[in-house]
């Protein structure tokens, strides 16, 4: 090992350094607090070995001056990102390029590490991947899109007010999201702005509250109006997205209709309260909880528990609101206490374990031992085969994959008259199908063209159907991303029937919804990741404090009521991994789903190694 | 000894909010704990980062060792100008920087000249690079007072954990809760299943039985039972008893400055080993001596993070603990839990 030579490592990274992030790490430190993340990376990593060849890039790998050319530098790409839009896109430049990606991910004491590489094995997207479930610090802050950003906010709001503050649980609007800047570099100056004045004006969270004796209108006009209206000045932010609405609570009390909002018995746990009805859960549940707060004395906390009926009244109304004013449907008591019940912390053990395999698995690249190379799952406790970390063999890629194919081909399900060609663009194309610029052409023998990559070109079609363009039943449209270096053959199936909230449906997929529950220590390695259809993919790729990234693991079922014994997992083994020593065919093949690592740079053995955040 | 387990009282936390709140005392426990942290090479060092991040009340970081050129390569605490120091005190500012809430020292004694009553000041006490009889005597000392202990190397590819949190450590696990079935016969065998309620959940309170390293160690397997159980061995166990029986003969791990040498004498030594324990000579390859020479660091990184979480749950008490080894074989890919000692 010590004979290998560094060569060069370029590492990408958007990102600036948040106070967040200092308490996981050990390559960032207080003073290089809204400096690039890259550089200072590199600068650490010196230290480590001053010898080491590390270039860093401040900048998003999504960046088209990142072309195929680009990656063909690489002998090796390693992903350490926490969004699903920059896995596949980097999944395709490295597919284009025919270079090893080596993915992998975390989520509380789970984690997987695989290897991919073209014709050999599965790509990134030949698996369909249920829901993201990691969400960068900014969408929860400023652009959430789905309830469970609000949800996860509100469960850091009851930390920030009444428990455990914890500097990677801001609740207030961050203002150096690199989305909100213009330019990259007024990223970096604002955040290094913000922690300046924070020596000086910043109050925590908690001290504020307990100077306004925890007046919950008070909370209420901070938190929903001031905020959000802080919000809507970070203009690049609403460019294309619908814009936040802040709530007055004066407002609200005077136009409040009392029947709407009086919650019927029995079943009051299902109903969605109206916008008042939040207001007033909110103000009971905040008095309850700082009258609580107070009778513990002096430094005294809560802890959040689901089982707490005003903490979770509190959490209820508080990401009820948020919903409310960022356009979503609001839910029930009973929604919001199922998904705020799953959320578990990340836990930074688990990222030094997949870190070290991460390496494991590039050195094996590295000596030309590909065939070596294993998709590797860490469970939280022992398999039946005495096993917490399971090697697999890897897979072969999907005949069915819609992007590593020869010829990949797809059939969506959509309303053609009321499917407009921006929404195509947007939703479809780039959030579904993880594009970053599609070119879309219609196959009518004409080659009309639908959307061009270049600014402004068909702008005028945004707004029209696709049926404005005689797109009907049966239609083709081919889709090019050049930069990507894919084509994609989209089949367009007309329907009138789509469920409701639903734009469209990909055919030959299953609904998606989350996996159902899961019966054994094994099915919980499928750690699921995002959804095409929900969250929209920030392309800043913002991941402050990777490994406090909030992730969503469904239940933990035991077939049994009797306790397990301390080495065993529990019973009933549904789902056989492939085994690197016995060679057993998988019966099910698990999900490969991966969440993002904390990059752990690197190693000097190798090549060119670009850390991606 | 046996591994008794026991569901006692598993109650709806309801009640949270009073200061015995059952996630508030993990947490507590975590918060007041002190820990010795003994060696500080590259696991030692993933070990020391991963408990002061995690937020202990002490870490004290024990080695007589100076830093050399390749300790500085394995061990991020250590800067590359401090070659030549003591590897305890120059790791001390940035274990220090990563967490200011964590109490950390760094002590340049021998951890053979420690008196008994140093290792007692501890609540958890993690032995790394130590000789086998150390090990077996600290761990003989801590387990009656209630210490945890835990023991871990890394040399190459290879990697392991052991540990011991008493003949009954208590923890609390936390569990979906049961909803009994309220159908009546006519409802069909899916209304008789007790349901689990994704909502819901309970604590449910545990204890695990735990020996000690000597009899761990000390396992016969001459035993018809012992030798039908061989299959299923994971035979990283006995490459520990070459590995440290290598350290007890030549007070240092395998080198690569004398690789050709220290192989020979690994070979040597895996025969006497597995000819005294009664087992066949065939379970270690000739092989392993390529692959057990220096810490490799993401070996490191991979055993010190799951000995760091072994160790964090222990102190707060939540959780099933591994038992009672963890190996890790970094060329496969694999890790073993797996339990050795008297049954």
């Amino acid at each position: 090992m010590s004979d290998i030579q560094p060569c060069w490592f370029l590492q990408i990274d958007l990102d600036t350094i948040d106070v967040s992030n200092l308490n996981r790490q050990f390559l960032f430190q207080k003073k290089h607090v809204g400096k690039s993340k890259a550089q200072v990376a590199k600068e650490s990593a010196l230290q480590f070995c001053p010898t080491a060849n590390i270039t860093a890039y401040h900048d998003s790998i999504m960046n088209p001056d990142y072309n195929v050319e680009f990656f063909r530098k690489f002998v090796l790409v390693m992903n350490a990102l926490d969004n699903r839009a920059a896995r596949n896109h980097v999944n395709r430049m490295c597919l284009a390029a025919d270079i090893p990606l080596i993915e992998s991910g975390t989520a509380g004491y789970l984690g997987q590490v695989t290897v991919i590489k073209k014709g050999m094995t599965e790509c990134y997207e030949c698996q369909p991947k249920p829901t993201q479930k990691t969400f960068p610090g900014c969408t929860i802050r400023n652009t959430p899109s789905e309830p469970i950003h609000c949800i996860v906010w509100a469960k850091y709001l009851f930390n920030q007010l009444f428990g455990e503050e914890d500097a990677d649980q801001e609740v207030s609007p961050d203002t150096a999201d690199p989305e909100a800047a213009w330019k990259p570099e007024e990223t970096a100056a604002r955040a290094t702005a913000s922690e300046k004045d924070g020596d000086i004006k910043r109050v925590s969270t908690k001290d504020w509250a307990r100077s306004t004796g925890y007046d919950p209108v008070k909370l209420f006009n901070k938190l929903f109006k001031d905020d959000i209206m802080y919000l809507l000045t970070m203009d690049k932010l609403w460019k294309k997205r619908k814009a936040p609405t802040p709530l007055d609570w004066h407002q609200l009390e005077n136009s409040a209709c009392p029947q709407e909002d009086s919650p019927v018995s029995g079943l009051k746990d299902q109903q969605v309260l109206g916008v008042w009805g939040h207001c007033q859960l909110f103000q009971q549940s905040v008095e309850t909880l700082s009258s609580q707060l107070q009778e513990k004395g002096e430094g005294a906390e809560l802890v959040w528990d689901k089982d707490d009926p005003p903490a979770m009244d509190f959490v209820t109304a508080a990401s009820n609101l948020r919903m409310h004013i960022f356009s979503m449907n609001m839910k029930s008591r009973f929604d919001v206490k199922s998904m705020a019940g799953n959320i578990i912390p990340a836990i930074a053990t688990t990222n030094a374990v997949i870190a070290g395999l991460i390496v494991l698995e590039g050195l094996k690249i590295l000596s030309g031992e590909l065939e070596s190379c294993r998709t590797i799952f860490l469970n939280k406790c022992p398999n039946l085969r005495k096993k917490l970390l399971v090697p697999c063999i890897l897979d072969p890629p999907s005949a069915n994959c819609y992007v590593c194919t020869s010829k990949p081909e797809v059939t969506v399900k959509l309303n053609v008259h009321k499917t407009m060609v921006l929404s195509l663009q947007d939703r479809i194309l780039k959030e579904r199908f993880g594009m970053v610029a599609p070119d879309v052409q219609i196959e009518d023998g004409k080659g009309t063209i639908l959307i061009s990559s270049e600014e402004g070109e068909t702008e005028a079609n945004n707004s029209k159907f696709l049926s404005d363009f005689g797109i009907r039943n049966g239609s083709r449209l081919q889709v090019d991303d050049f930069l990507q270096d894919y084509t994609l053959l989209v089949n367009v199936l007309h329907t009138e029937e789509l469920e409701r909230d639903v734009e469209f449906e990909v055919v030959g997929e299953a609904p998606d919804k989350a996996p159902p529950p899961q019966t054994n220590q094994e099915e919980v390695n499928s750690i699921t990741n995002g959804n095409k259809d929900s969250a929209q993919p920030s392309t800043s790729s913002k991941a402050p404090a990777e490994d406090d990234d909030i992730m969503i693991v469904d239940s933990d079922e035991e077939e049994g009521a009797s306790s397990s014994s301390a080495t065993a997992a529990t019973s009933g083994t549904k789902r056989k991994h492939s085994d690197a020593e016995t060679g057993e065919a998988s019966t099910k093949r698990p999900r490969t789903d991966q969440l993002s690592a904390a990059a752990a740079p690197t190693d000097d053995d190798d090549d060119d190694i670009i850390a991606l955040d | 000894m046996y591994n008794r387990q026991r569901a006692v009282k598993t109650r709806t936390v309801h009640h949270l909010f009073s200061i015995c709140h059952p996630r508030k005392l993990w947490q507590n426990k975590l918060r007041g704990s002190r820990v010795l942290l003994v060696g500080l090479g590259g696991l030692g060092a993933e070990v020391a980062k991963n408990l002061i991040l995690a937020g202990v009340k002490g870490l004290t970081l024990l080695d007589h060792e100076q830093a050399s050129e390749e300790s500085c390569r394995a061990q991020f605490l250590v800067p590359v100008t401090a070659r030549g120091q003591n590897r305890a005190r120059a790791s001390l500012e940035r274990a220090q920087n990563l967490n200011p809430m964590v109490e950390v020292h760094a002590d340049s004694d021998r951890v053979e000249d420690k008196p008994d009553d140093f290792f007692l000041q501890f609540d958890a006490v993690c032995l790394t690079g130590c000789s086998r009889d150390l090990m077996v005597r600290v761990d003989q000392l801590c387990s009656q007072r209630n210490i945890k202990v835990f023991c871990g190397d890394v040399y190459g590819y290879y990697g392991y954990m052991f540990c011991n949190l008493g003949q009954e450590h208590n923890y609390v696990e936390e569990k979906p809760k049961l909803v009994k079935p309220t159908g009546n016969s006519n409802d069909g065998p899916e209304a008789k299943k007790a349901k689990v309620d994704p909502n819901e959940t309970t604590m449910v309170k545990k204890t695990s039985s735990f020996c000690t390293l000597k009899e761990a160690l000390e396992v016969d397997w001459t035993s018809e039972k012992a030798k039908a159980g061989l299959k299923r061995t994971p035979v990283d166990y006995f490459l520990l008893h070459v590995l440290l029986k290598f350290r007890t003969d030549k007070g240092r791990d395998p080198d690569p400055q004398s690789f050709a040498e220290d192989s020979q004498l690994l070979r040597q030594i895996r025969d006497d080993v597995l000819e005294a324990l009664a087992v066949s000579g065939d379970l270690l390859s000739d092989d392993f001596t390529s692959y057990c020479f220096s810490e490799m660091s993401p070996v490191c990184a991979v055993v010190g993070g799951v000995l760091g979480q072994e160790v964090v749950k222990a102190l707060s008490q939540r959780d099933p603990p591994h038992r009672n080894f963890f190996f890790f074989d970094g060329r496969k890919g694999n890790g073993v839990v797996d339990f050795f000692g008297p049954k």
